[in-house]
């Protein structure tokens, strides 16, 4: 449980997400969606309730978790009066990313800002901002995925990187992904739940689900 | 893969100094408004005053006191205005890192400023012998950085999540530094000018050690909540 103030941003929430599981959640603004995901990514506390992350308990042993856990929202994270290579040669220490420079090229070259490197960010569109922080969000390997509102921005070329990235989760790793998108949410994701005024109103498997039969029932939840 | 913090310091600090070469807005702010203010202060005393030498300790602890507001104001503007900290918030950095980096930074931006406002203080306060005692203002003056530092970090840190930040800081930080500005211009005086009483310097020194252990101690039992929720 999470609030602020008199309202209760994030109340009563039972999810688990198993290893190579990945779950979408949708909900209108004000939901409590990105409440859950920060209070997933060791941003928040919750108020009352109990929390474990990659076998982690919250809030004690935040500082393990967050080795573990890739963050990415809306915004890419990185500095942009930093290049590339700086900002991920400044993520790749703080996470103690083994052989940095080998695996900065990695990622930058799965990104397609390989050539780009030495750029300050500041010169990028947002769309290659966005796709650097998808490269600061592979950079240490994590085993959870926090994923808020993740494609808002992308270019085309990260969009589709995005989604195999989320395809490569199922049997790998986990993922929790916060969107508006109902259709891409079913499309990419194992599980969707539907979260309205901080509470999970629906939640269902995705295998054998229509896009646009579910968009009716969620527009009939969140009505 | 295990983080070291060494490491994770040492980045962190890289990337301040960094940003600051390639923006250069916070040194050179500090700069002009140190240096501004011992020209007025000079305009100020100079025609009244034949010699200023027993207020040159308070005015340039006045000064760097001002100016520190300035460098601790703009300590977390990059994090910031390009919406960064979530990113570091969320690597397994622990909180004193963050803290430690933060206070380097201040202490970085205070060297440069004081560089040039200590001869500065010579050339426009001080009757009598100064260059010989330049090294001895030096040393006062970093002791004093390495408090400010880590006070300025820890209420930086503190004024991050608040919507009044501007007036929040130095309503919090100025009325903290207090202490800290009394025992550095005595330091200062004590060897300024004509005045060599190493013995009362030796003591305003302690005194500033202690202050910055005090807020070290501080920070160290404060920190983790201050970026807790």
């Amino acid at each position: 449980m999470k609030g602020y103030g008199e309202r209760r941003a994030v109340d009563r929430v039972d999810l688990s997400v198993g290893e190579g599981e990945a779950l979408a959640v949708v909900g209108p603004n004000g939901a409590g969606k990105s409440t859950l995901l920060r209070m997933l990514a060791t941003l928040l506390r919750p108020e009352a309730g109990e929390l474990e992350v990659a076998g982690c308990r919250l809030p004690d042993e935040a500082g393990r978790a967050r080795g573990l856990i890739g963050y990415l929202t809306h915004d890419p994270l990185v500095y942009l009066d930093l290049t590339a290579w700086q900002n991920l040669e400044l993520f790749a220490d703080l996470y103690g990313v083994r052989e940095p420079s080998a695996r900065i090229e990695d990622v930058l070259d799965d990104v397609g800002l390989l050539s780009r490197a030495f750029e300050p960010v500041r010169a990028f569109s947002h769309g290659m901002a966005q796709r650097l922080g998808l490269a600061r969000l592979m950079l240490h390997r994590p085993v959870v995925l926090l994923l808020d509102e993740p494609h808002s921005g992308l270019d085309a070329q990260g969009a589709a990187l995005l989604d195999r990235l989320l395809g490569e989760v199922r049997g790998t790793r986990a993922a929790v992904l916060v969107t508006h998108d109902v259709e891409r949410a079913v499309a990419v994701a194992d599980r969707v739940m539907v979260m309205r005024l901080g509470r999970v109103v629906e939640s269902v498997e995705t295998a054998g689900l229509d896009p646009a039969e579910f968009r009716a029932t969620y527009e009939a939840l969140v009505a | 893969m295990k983080p070291r913090p060494l490491r994770q310091l040492r980045a962190l600090v890289l990337k301040d100094l960094r940003l600051e070469l390639r923006t250069r807005d916070t040194v050179i702010a500090m700069i002009l408004f140190a240096v501004l203010a011992m020209v007025l202060f000079q305009f100020g005393f100079g025609t009244r005053q034949s010699d200023l030498t027993k207020f040159a300790g308070g005015l340039l602890w006045v000064t760097l006191a001002f100016t520190a507001v300035l460098g601790v104001g703009r300590s977390y503007v990059a994090e910031r205005e390009q919406r960064v900290l979530d990113g570091l918030l969320v690597a397994p950095v622990p909180r004193m890192v963050l803290l430690v980096a933060k206070a380097i930074a201040i202490v970085g931006y205070l060297i440069a400023v004081e560089i040039l406002v200590v001869p500065l203080l010579g050339v426009f306060f001080i009757n009598g012998p100064f260059w010989s005692d330049i090294g001895w203002l030096f040393l006062s003056c970093l002791i004093a950085d390495v408090g400010i530092g880590i006070l300025g970090a820890l209420i930086a840190s503190l004024a991050l999540f608040t919507r009044a930040r501007e007036l929040l800081l130095p309503v919090l930080f100025l009325p903290l530094l207090v202490p800290l500005v009394i025992a550095a211009a005595g330091a200062t005086n004590a060897v300024a000018g004509s005045a060599h009483d190493l013995v009362q310097y030796r003591n305003y020194c302690l005194f500033l050690v202690g202050y910055a252990v005090l807020f070290g101690l501080v920070a160290y039992a404060t920190f983790e909540a201050v970026f807790d929720d």
